[in-house]
């Protein structure tokens, strides 16, 4: 068996305003770095693809998505006027199981979910639809445990990591997790999106500087601060969790698109490995 | 139908998928060997009474359909489908199957949109109804043969302050009220919220969830402030209520926050008569009550008086 290794890291953005509805334009800068993002990632063949999605919040430690071929179609809770989104995936059984195993060798709460009809989240399929649009490769996703803080995060992280370097996969690992969390409390039109606060832009292009420089171990130690005044996606948490996976935090993230959706911050940022 | 509507009743109806997976209703897919009897029990006074009461819908604000820009409202004629508990997928599996009263969802839109909110009609019927909506609305009525309306939680009491969620809530049970007036409607209001909210953040045992033994409430703190605020209901005491549930909210991470007890006193004008407690027991060591309002004419509070709050 080949060494695995993990052949690309990104954080990109999970609303469905980038997918729905089909034939929007609005966004167009961020729709056209993340089609880039899920390009390059192919490129590299990857033989799955890992997800940390922010929307799928859970509460008993994290979970994994260990149902063999999840199905269904998803109605956001909130953007449901948009549009729905079919699914039809692969996990990677492996893949997911030993990550589950090494997580909780590692101390950490970690369940597997399979059961039909589980909810998959928007975060998950915005991103599926960007990196694989034909539906090719098997996947394992992963919860955003809305206790974890940054130790659990990168542990997490880290077995991934391990497990894909155990089984000889080449895996790109995706955070999918906006920035800033503040937005539009009142109905705005696509042409009407921006940044909602000053401050959370500032604070947002701050953060993505130090990514950018590779300065990810004070890009972690900012976060909370970052997360204190911007409301930022699950307080960032999902940064953790990629620099755990990628095993690095020298890592430079090159920022392909940032902008906002729906008054909240969204980058588009593809790690070298 | 069109008319002088009413509120005949209005619940705390909390909502954990535990007690739909001690019941074991055909409809849920996990079994058990029972367990939470205590609040089960207690929404079995209220199924009798509802059934007695003959109410034309039932309207429940759930906590988890948590929506960023407005109150959203379920307008479609019929959800269908299998909900599936994101965070007790072993308890809470269901098919649900449910009219929805679109012309009450309307009339309540449009009263929103009158008080100045921002609303939104849910109109997509692939929509998976929430797993608060479900519970509370099985528990309350599990022949599903009364039409419901689902109201989401404005998540304004988090994102702004819960003084402006609080606000938000009085609005929204005002407009709640006056669309029930003119609809002729008789209307059952549940507010799906516990009480105190700290829990365990383990299982204590996975592999049978509903093992009593371990059940407890999280901390003496939080059932004696549990209690506190029950007794004033029991008292119809709402002035000290409406005073002391943000501190409640505060010290217990209570529930409440969501919205779902402000917008449903506001929708009963705020009643000074006693509320009857049901029950109360932890789940996953969350506090639960089972309380109920008694509008109706036959309980001889028909009549609240308008009052100042709203």
């Amino acid at each position: 068996m080949p060494d695995g290794q993990i052949v690309g890291g990104y954080i990109v953005p999970g609303l469905p305003h980038l997918v729905l509805p089909r034939d929007s334009t609005s966004r167009a800068e961020l729709r056209n770095a993340f089609r880039t993002a899920g390009a390059n990632a192919r490129a590299a063949r990857p033989d799955v693809l890992v997800i940390f999605s922010t929307q799928w919040i859970s509460v008993l430690g994290h979970l994994v998505q260990t149902r063999p071929n999840p199905k269904g179609v998803h109605v956001d809770e909130n953007w449901y006027d948009l549009g729905d989104l079919p699914y039809d995936f692969r996990t990677d059984l492996e893949l997911a199981r030993r990550t589950i195993e090494l997580s909780n060798a590692a101390g950490l709460q970690v369940r597997p979910v399979d059961y039909e009809g589980f909810p998959v989240d928007t975060g998950m399929l915005v991103t599926l639809d960007f990196f694989d649009p034909k539906h090719e490769l098997p996947v394992v996703g992963m919860s955003c445990n809305i206790y974890a803080g940054r130790d659990e995060e990168l542990k997490l992280g880290k077995a991934v990591g391990d497990a894909v370097r155990a089984l000889g996969r080449r895996a790109a690992v995706i955070a999918c997790t906006g920035l800033s969390g503040h937005w539009f409390t009142k109905d705005i039109k696509d042409n009407e999106d921006r940044i909602v606060g000053d401050v959370d832009d500032a604070e947002n292009r701050r953060m993505l500087d130090l990514i950018a420089q590779g300065k990810c171990a004070t890009a972690m130690d900012a976060a909370p601060d970052y997360a204190r005044k911007t409301g930022a996606d699950m307080q960032f948490k999902a940064f953790y969790w990629l620099l755990g996976a990628l095993g690095s935090e020298t890592a430079k993230g090159k920022v392909l698109a940032y902008g906002p959706i729906w008054g909240s911050g969204a980058a588009v940022v593809e790690f070298a490995v | 139908m069109a008319g002088k509507g009413k509120i005949v009743s209005g619940y705390i109806a909390p909502h954990p998928p535990h007690l739909v997976y001690g019941e074991n209703p055909p409809q849920n897919i996990p079994r058990s060997t029972g367990g939470w009897e205590v609040l089960r029990w207690a929404y079995d006074n209220c199924r009798a009474k509802i059934k007695a009461q003959k109410p034309d819908v039932i309207l429940i604000h759930t906590p988890h359909w948590m929506t960023l820009v407005g109150h959203h409202i379920t307008r479609v004629p019929r959800l269908k489908g299998l909900s599936v508990d994101p965070i007790f997928p072993h308890l809470f599996r269901y098919n649900f199957d449910t009219a929805i009263d679109c012309e009450m969802a309307d009339a309540i839109y449009d009263e929103a949109i009158g008080e100045g909110l921002t609303a939104r009609k849910m109109t997509n019927p692939n929509f998976r109804l929430d797993y608060g909506t479900i519970v509370t609305a099985h528990m309350l009525n599990p022949d599903w043969d009364i039409p419901i309306v689902s109201l989401s939680a404005n998540n304004s009491p988090y994102y702004f302050s819960l003084g402006v969620g609080i606000e938000e809530m009085f609005k929204l049970g005002r407009a709640t009220r006056r669309a029930i007036e003119k609809s002729g409607r008789r209307a059952v209001l549940a507010a799906s919220n516990t009480l105190s909210h700290f829990h365990f953040d383990r299982e204590p045992d996975p592999s049978l969830p509903e093992d009593m033994s371990k059940e407890h409430v999280f901390s003496h703190t939080n059932y004696l402030w549990d209690m506190r605020v029950l007794q004033l209901m029991r008292e119809g005491r709402m002035d000290e209520l409406l005073k002391v549930l943000p501190e409640f909210i505060d010290a217990t991470s209570a529930e409440v926050k969501s919205g779902g007890l402000f917008w449903m006193l506001a929708a009963m004008d705020f009643p000074t008569i006693p509320a009857k407690v049901h029950g109360y027991w932890s789940v996953i060591a969350t506090g639960n009550a089972v309380v109920e309002w008694d509008l109706s004419d036959a309980a001889g509070n028909g009549h609240q008086e308008m009052r100042a709050h709203a």
